[in-house]
């Protein structure tokens, strides 16, 4: 019995201890290399949420194959004879780079690449980790209005997708969210940039993740009205109510200066995670789009045509001397007499009417017009809306209602802007405002062609933006300038320029019962050719 | 010692042989035989030709004593002839000393004989008396001076017997000069005399016929296989060692009944994938515990996870360092039953490793020597080349941007000009997988000291591994050291202590799944014109790559070979220290601590140059791990007439850390030097810690009746710490219970043609707990800054999920072992049911949630199968003998539920984006997953008007996992000749070939070949719309019977090299030889490309086949 009674005593004691150590085990299992919500400053997250919306982190993944190879070409502002980009260029059907936008999983810091994981998990996370939270006020309202930015153009891209589940992982357990009808998506996104504009409060806090401006409080409340004019114009097509209406709220609040442009400046020192995303890929740094990817010729002629003082500022031959070098050349050229742009649909194959070398356009590769080097610095800007942009949506606007005043006006003003924003990438590149002036007296607004001049001038500003995400919607909703497509064998639209990226397939696999539902009910089938709500025939 | 008859003693020369290991005496009497006489009275008696022992027999009987002696020291000696009379006994003695030189002891009524004092037998008489009994006590211990439980003594001739209790000791009485007989399975018989009243120190030599019969069970535990009420395998060491693989688990293939092994076409040092009785959790590891002599040891493959732009290379396993030349055996616990006494790590079952201990005085060496060579499993189409839109190229510029394209004219052998601006004839290079990939060959050498001593032993091992890969430019080197001793400090403390120590280098490992930088993959798919000799530079004249397409993702194969590094070092240090103190009373407490301690460091470079990266990048990852484990165990023996109960109590420790740091940078200022320190854009070092404790208290309860029938039972309660959330207060512990049977119907019926008999029956429930740090959502920052600026990230990958409980997986099996026809065929039959519920998943959730998956608790799996093992010896001579074992099994597996309403759960993508693995309910785990064609009411295809078919609904083609699985083994033995083969196969499996799909993108395969001269120019785009709208073509028939090993050997005796050597073995051997049937086309059906992503493949090294010898030599 002594004995019985000394093994009890043992065991008596290692149970003490093992209790005594279990007390810690809180503490064990909190990771020491990260921090909590509760000392943790969510502006940090809305730096990385306005980052990713420039593009991906991971080498510029959605910028190159969504911007650039597709968006740039379809618009006919690039050309490229790069195989791979024949996704853009000819209309040839790449899954995975129409999916890029979209993003996927990985075990990335980011947890992937792309918009879903790079923009909306960490601005969802802002907007929810903020709310009712007067010490974030203006984070939560800058948030807001970043989201709707973030959306707009996903939405723009695919149609109707994830919205008001997404990004809500975490806070509402919605793992694999439903895809929402771009009609609700729109008008969401009309209610909540009016409502967030309304309560940003200039004497509140500071908005110190800010990229955009910085936390200025008035500067943001301009560019939420802008934007609120941008997503109403979307609508122009389908719902002339609506846009009209949010058009009115908007009107006399938008951007008054190219001062009110937002921006994000690349960085060195972040390697590629912080490198402009536009200039990482057209400076070759993934392959050869510094030599085969051109300014293209519909792009040219337009300038070219209308005598416009971007292009010996914009475009430049002989940037680089042959496909070997990644060393820009110090002799490149200017001027604008001899700028050519290098054709839609070509190839670097001997094909007769495919050839880009059987061109009658082509004398030697360097003498296609290359975006000029003050564009595509790894440092520079990449531009998120602008005031010319703004000026020009208020032009269509009083073109096509008769409401925002004076549509030669705002013409003018977004004409102007759309041509001396340029010294915010460099100063080399800055147009005078009386060169500016003197295009328009050349040019001058007319009337019967207001809609016409207004989005060519749009599209020639988004493209030297270098966002052709916008360039493309804009074109989707008002059919300018017109375009004439590319057949190459092979393409997958029955030459056409698509009008909607199919969804990824990656949403097959991991958001099975809601991906076939959206993929089942896209009018005119889950294709390139097929047309997202906004876009009526 | 030398005799008067000019020979060598016998007992001396046992003695040279046996040496020390326990006091002389009881080794040297070990067949003392005792007569009775009465003494002191004069002897008459006359014999002829007698022997020494006749003689003896004649005096006890006349002089009431008794002889004490070692009945070899008598078989020597001649015949004597005596004419005794009248005689006393000393004279008669000093007579006998002068004929035999012998020594004569004479001690009350004993009379010692011996051939010097100093082996003299120890006779003290004490107060006993002839006649009464006395208590006899001792232990008994095998040849590492480990005390074996459950020896049965008898006094010969009597009923009256008693066994050892659990810490080998016993109790008996019996009389003086009575013999006790030892037995127990696994040992040879032996009969010691009792000679004295003192304790006896009893050593049992190993039968190593029967050695099967003893089974290392949980917590090392020795155990009759008779008593177990579970399936429990064993796999000898040398199985292991002659036809070798560089991952040892991947010699297991085929050998063992429900074990399911694959290796991953990962290169040298890559992972293994072990499953027994098939997958048991959803997305945790499906990996069995490891246990190394007692302490268990983590084994995680380093592998990549299934994304879909998965590509980097497999930096293997833990298990995968050990050498097998230092395992004795591999104890396999399938079942919940038998492995629930590890509780939270038991659910995938445990193979418990018993590496080797020092026995006897012996040097031995191994030197292995294996040829390795690619086969290539391609078999695409020869009929067009490279270039596009069914065009031959016509300049360089043409070759360059058409690049990996197989999409060009028919091969003509006209002349053509290439990549790289050469006119070569365009005609079919069908060899570039044999082109590219060298003869491999690795070298292992092993020498191994045994020491034996008073009281323990010592084992030493040193081994070297020399690996050259026939991917050009990689390699594996391994150094292990293995030091073993144990120790009898006095007749209660053992001291049993074990280190090893592991330094492998892995030189550019390669990569897997995605195509940049990998050689494999870029060679796979190379075009059908190209050569893959004229790529061979790999570098231009500037350092850079010497690329052969516009798309800069598509490396030059000799460049990715080469030029990248991806380079691992791991310095290893497994120790381990177990004390067990031994009470009077039968009673024991045991007390180990074992860690695991690795320091990893992985170095990648994408070099200057790089099509891809032109200023390169690198990282270096250093990671440092430990694990350590401690736990006590207390026991004693009761028996209760017939009844053997023995109850033990006992608890454990472990702390989990780990920690890594990561340094990335790109650019290098100046190029081609690649230190981290040279990159000129360096991102904030990345600093990922892990620490995890969990503790445990458990017992058990042992029950034998007689020797027929056995009961036991433990329960186990562990307490995580993964499990906890600041702030909340929720049960951190589970409970794994286990009961099981065994009937050993044999015993109680004698027939001839059964041998042996038994039924077994076991319940258990074991668990998984998880990884730390997934209860709480946290924030950290990008390891870049923007113009100084941080950026915040979310930390979790996945959804955070406060509510976690441990997994818990049910298991029932029953099964039966039979032997017939004293033991010339023997069945082992299992039949099991196992039930996991509670998963802990990290699901894979939309990326449109934000994250990368959800931590959840959900879903129920099934595994119910059966296993079965007949082994038969149909032959046996004196000089042939053939053995052959059939091993097989069936796994029936169902994931039964998931979340409440849901149907599927996604897995892992493949490159290609449309070929998946989900777990769907009401099928078999890890579906494949893919693209149907679309079809109208009436089932035609419908198309679109290109005429390619239009992409139908995602669906499942079946498990990744084969469902049935079997070995055949054939050993046969004639005289010194050893020949055997293995021949195993799967079935039922099924495996995603993105090779088959980038065969269909490039024009590569040979389905390709339809139509195409009619689809012209748009031939490209159409299987491109086929080979994206229907993945479906692209799921194979995992099914394969290959003849995995055959050996032959021979055994050179040591009486060739007048014993100075006892023995030595030369074998033949070969691996991976061929395939007997497989159904897959353009790849190998076991090229998985990681053990985490099962069923998908790409970008693997192409499997190859091995053959060498093997020399083993015993000094």
């Amino acid at each position: 019995m002594k004995k019985t009674s000394k093994y009890i005593l043992i065991l008596s004691v290692c149970l003490l201890i093992s209790m005594g150590c279990r007390k810690n085990f809180e503490e064990i299992n909190t990771d020491p290399s990260t921090y909590n919500p509760s000392n943790f400053d969510p502006n940090f997250v809305l730096s990385s949420a306005q980052l990713g919306y420039t593009g991906s982190m991971d080498f510029s993944y959605d910028t190159w194959r969504a911007n650039l190879i597709h968006c740039s070409t379809m618009m006919q502002a690039f050309s490229s004879v790069i195989g791979y980009w024949n996704a853009g260029d000819k209309y040839v059907l790449n899954a995975s780079y129409t999916a890029a936008y979209w993003g996927f999983s990985g075990s990335t810091p980011t947890a992937g690449d792309g918009a879903y994981p790079e923009q909306v998990r960490p601005i969802v996370d802002v907007v929810e980790s903020t709310r009712s939270k007067p010490q974030y006020n203006n984070v939560q309202q800058v948030a807001r209005i970043t989201k709707a930015l973030i959306f707009q153009r996903i939405t723009d891209l695919y149609g109707d997708v994830p919205y008001f589940q997404a990004g809500q992982g975490f806070y509402n357990k919605a793992f694999f969210p439903v895809y929402d009808k771009q009609q609700d998506i729109y008008n969401d996104l009309l209610k909540e940039v009016s409502d967030a504009v309304g309560k940003l409060d200039p004497a509140g806090d500071k908005v110190t993740g800010d990229l955009f401006y910085g936390g200025d409080i008035a500067k943001w409340k301009r560019f939420g009205n802008t934007l609120l004019l941008r997503i109403a114009m979307r609508l122009s097509k389908i719902d002339p109510t609506t846009a009209q209406t949010y058009v009115q709220k908007a009107i006399g609040n938008t951007m008054t200066s190219n001062s009110d442009n937002a921006f994000v400046l690349g960085s060195e020192g972040g390697g590629r995670t912080t490198l402009n995303r536009n200039s990482q890929i057209l400076l070759g740094d993934g392959g050869q789009e510094n030599f085969y990817t051109r300014w293209s010729k519909t792009f040219i002629d337009k300038l070219k045509g209308s005598n416009d003082p971007r292009l010996g500022v914009v475009a430049v031959t002989k940037l680089y001397l042959d496909d070997k070098t990644k060393d820009q050349n110090p002799n490149l050229v200017y001027n604008a007499a001899v700028q050519k742009g290098m054709p839609n649909g070509k190839d670097l194959s001997v094909t007769p009417g495919l050839s880009i070398t059987l061109d009658p356009s082509f004398t030697a590769f360097v003498d296609y017009s290359s975006p000029s080097p003050a564009l595509i610095k790894r440092t520079g800007p990449t531009f998120i809306l602008t005031y010319a942009e703004s000026e020009l949506l208020l032009a269509d606007a009083a073109q096509r209602f008769g409401i925002a005043g004076s549509a030669a006006a705002h013409y003018h003003d977004g004409v102007v802007a759309a041509m001396t924003y340029l010294s915010q990438y460099d100063p080399i590149a800055g147009v005078s405002t009386q060169a500016a002036e003197n295009y328009l007296t050349a040019n001058p607004y007319d009337i019967s062609k207001g809609l016409e001049q207004i989005n060519t001038q749009y599209w020639i500003l988004t493209s030297t933006m270098l966002d052709f995400y916008e360039a493309w919607a804009n074109w989707r909703r008002t059919g300018f300038p017109v375009l004439t497509p590319v057949v190459y064998p092979g393409n997958s639209t029955g030459g056409t320029i698509p009008r909607r990226f199919p969804y990824p397939l990656v949403e097959a696999g991991s958001n099975t019962e809601n991906y076939n539902k959206a993929h089942n009910s896209v009018p005119g089938g889950d294709l390139l050719t097929s047309r997202v709500w906004w876009d009526k025939q | 010692m030398i005799n008067f008859y000019g020979k060598v003693l016998p007992i001396f020369r046992k003695c040279m042989r046996i040496s020390t290991i326990i006091v002389g005496i009881q080794m040297c009497f070990s067949t003392l035989l005792v007569a009775k006489a009465t003494k002191g009275q004069e002897m008459n008696f006359k014999v002829v030709k007698a022997s020494l022992k006749q003689v003896f027999k004649k005096i006890e009987q006349q002089a009431n004593v008794t002889f004490v002696y070692d009945e070899q020291i008598l078989n020597a000696l001649p015949a004597l002839t005596l004419n005794i009379k009248k005689q006393q006994l000393p004279a008669l003695l000093n007579q006998l000393k002068g004929y035999t030189g012998l020594q004569f002891k004479l001690v009350g009524n004993y009379i010692g004989v011996a051939q010097n004092a100093d082996v003299m037998p120890a006779l003290s008489l004490g107060t006993a008396e002839l006649g009464k009994p006395i208590k006899i006590s001792g232990n008994v211990r095998d040849a590492t001076g480990q005390p074996i439980s459950g020896v049965s003594v008898l006094v010969k001739g009597t009923k009256n017997a008693t066994s050892t209790n659990s810490n080998g000791q016993f109790v008996i009485e019996a009389n003086l000069g009575d013999v006790l007989e030892f037995s127990y399975l696994g040992f040879n018989k032996k009969e010691v005399t009792i000679s004295s009243p003192a304790a006896l120190s009893v050593l049992l030599d190993e039968d190593s016929k029967l050695l099967s019969e003893v089974v290392v069970t949980a917590l090392g535990v020795k155990k009759e296989r008779k008593a177990l009420g579970y399936s429990v395998t064993e796999v000898k060491g040398e199985s292991l060692t002659q036809a070798r693989d560089n991952n040892v688990m991947n010699s297991l293939v085929g050998k063992v009944a429900g074990l399911n092994v694959s290796s991953v076409a990962g290169g040298v040092g890559a992972s293994s994938n072990v499953i027994i009785r098939g997958v048991s959790s959803i997305s945790q590891t499906n990996q069995p515990l490891y246990v190394i002599n007692g302490i268990p040891m983590e084994s995680q493959p380093n592998s990549l996870k299934g994304n879909q732009y998965d590509n980097a290379p497999d930096l293997g396993d833990a298990i995968g360092n050990i050498n097998p030349d230092d395992i004795e055996t591999i104890s396999v616990l399938k079942g919940a039953a038998a492995s629930a006494l590890y509780g939270y790590r038991g659910k995938a079952g445990v193979i418990l490793i018993t590496t080797k201990s020092g026995k006897g005085n012996s040097i031995e060496f191994n030197s292995n020597y294996v040829m390795e060579k690619v086969f290539d499993p391609t078999d695409w189409q020869y009929v067009y080349g490279q270039g596009a839109n069914g065009i031959k190229p016509a300049n360089q510029l043409a070759a360059f941007s058409s690049g990996q394209s197989s999409w060009g004219a028919r091969l003509d052998g006209s002349s053509v000009i290439q990549f790289d601006g050469v006119a070569r004839p365009y005609t079919a290079q069908s060899n570039n997988i044999d082109n590219f990939f060298r003869t491999g060959g690795t070298a292992t050498n092993t020498l191994a000291l045994n020491k034996s001593f008073d009281g323990g032993s010592i084992r030493f091992s040193a081994s070297d591994l020399t690996n050259r890969a026939i991917t050009p430019g990689s390699g594996l080197n391994r150094q292990s050291f293995n030091l073993n001793g144990n120790y009898n400090i006095n007749t209660h403390l053992t001291i049993d202590a074990r280190a090893n120590y592991i330094l492998e280098q892995a030189k550019n490992r390669p990569f897997v799944s995605d195509g940049a930088g990998n050689s494999s993959y870029n060679v796979t798919l190379l075009p059908t014109s190209v050569d893959v000799l004229t790529l061979k530079k790999g570098v231009n004249d500037d350092g850079s790559e010497y690329g052969y397409s516009g798309n800069t993702f598509a490396t030059n194969p000799w460049f990715a070979a080469n030029n990248f590094i991806n380079n691992t070092k791991r310095e290893r240090f497994l120790s381990s220290i177990s004390l067990r103190y031994n009470f009077d009373n039968g009673a024991f407490i045991q007390g180990r601590a074992g860690r695991d301690g690795y320091t990893d460091r992985y170095t990648s470079v994408v070099p200057t140059g790089t099509a891809y990266r032109p200023l390169g990048s690198m990282s270096e990852s250093t990671t440092k791990f430990s694990d350590l484990n401690t736990d006590v165990l207390l026991g004693k023996s009761f028996k209760v007439n017939d009844l053997t109960i023995t109850p033990n109590i006992g608890g454990s420790f472990r702390k989990t850390q780990s920690e890594q740091t990561i340094l990335n940078g790109t650019t290098f200022a100046v190029p081609y030097v690649y230190v981290i320190t040279n990159a000129t854009a360096q991102a904030t070092p990345t600093y990922l810690p892990s620490n995890s404790e969990v503790l445990s208290i458990y017992g058990t309860l042992d029950l034998s009746y007689k020797s027929f029938l056995f009961l036991n039972g433990s329960i186990r309660n562990d307490w995580f710490s993964t499990l906890a959330t600041p702030g909340k207060d929720n049960a951190l512990n589970a409970l794994y219970p286990s009961v099981n049977g065994s009937f050993v119907f044999s015993e109680l019926m004698s027939k001839d043609w059964l041998s042996f008999g038994k039924l077994r029956a076991g319940f258990a429930q074991v668990g998984q707990a998880t990884i730390p740090y997934q209860t709480q959502l946290a924030y950290n920052f990008n390891n870049a800054t923007l113009n100084g600026r941080p950026l915040g990230l979310i930390a979790n990958q996945a959804i955070p999920n406060d509510a976690l409980v441990s997994s818990i997986a049910s298991e029932f099996e029953i099964g039966t072992e039979l032997r017939f026809f004293k033991d010339r065929l023997s069945l082992d039959l299992t039949w099991y049911n196992k039930n996991s519920k509670d998963e802990i998943v990290q699901a894979p959730t939309s990326v449109t949630s934000g994250y990368v998956g959800a931590i959840l608790n959900i879903g129920q799996l099934r595994n119910r199968g059966l296993e079965a093992l007949i082994s038969g010896l149909p032959v046996k001579t004196d000089d042939f003998q053939w053995t052959t074992s059939l091993n097989g099994s069936i796994n029936n597996n169902t994931v039964v539920a998931l979340a409440e309403g849901q149907k599927s759960l996604p897995g892992a993508t493949s490159r290609t984006g449309n070929g998946f693995t989900q777990m769907v309910v009401g099928l078999p785990a890890s579906q494949i997953m893919a693209l149907d064609y679309k079809r109208d009411d009436q089932g035609n295809i419908l198309k679109d008007a290109t005429g390619a078919p239009l992409q139908g609904d995602l669906k499942p083609y079946g498990s990744a996992y084969a469902k049935y699985v079997a070995g055949w083994n054939n050993e046969f033995k004639y005289k010194n000749f050893n020949f055997s083969f293995l021949i195993d196969g799967k079935f039922g499996g099924k495996i995603f070939s993105a090779t088959d799909y980038y065969g269909y993108i490039l024009g590569l395969h040979k389905a390709t070949l339809e139509n195409r001269d009619a689809l012209g120019a748009n031939a490209a785009t159409y299987y491109t719309a086929v080979a994206n709208n229907v993945s479906s073509v692209f799921v194979q028939n995992a099914d394969f019977i290959k003849f995995r090993q055959v050996m032959l050997g021979y055994t050179f005796p040591g009486k060739m090299f007048n014993n100075v050597i006892q023995g030595a073995t030369l074998s033949f051997v070969g691996r991976n030889l061929f395939y007997i049937s497989k159904k897959t086309d353009n790849i190998d059906p076991e090229s998985d490309y990681s053990p985490l992503t099962k069923g998908l493949e790409l970008g693997g090294v192409p499997p190859s086949r091995t053959f060498g010898l093997n020399l083993s030599v015993k000094f």
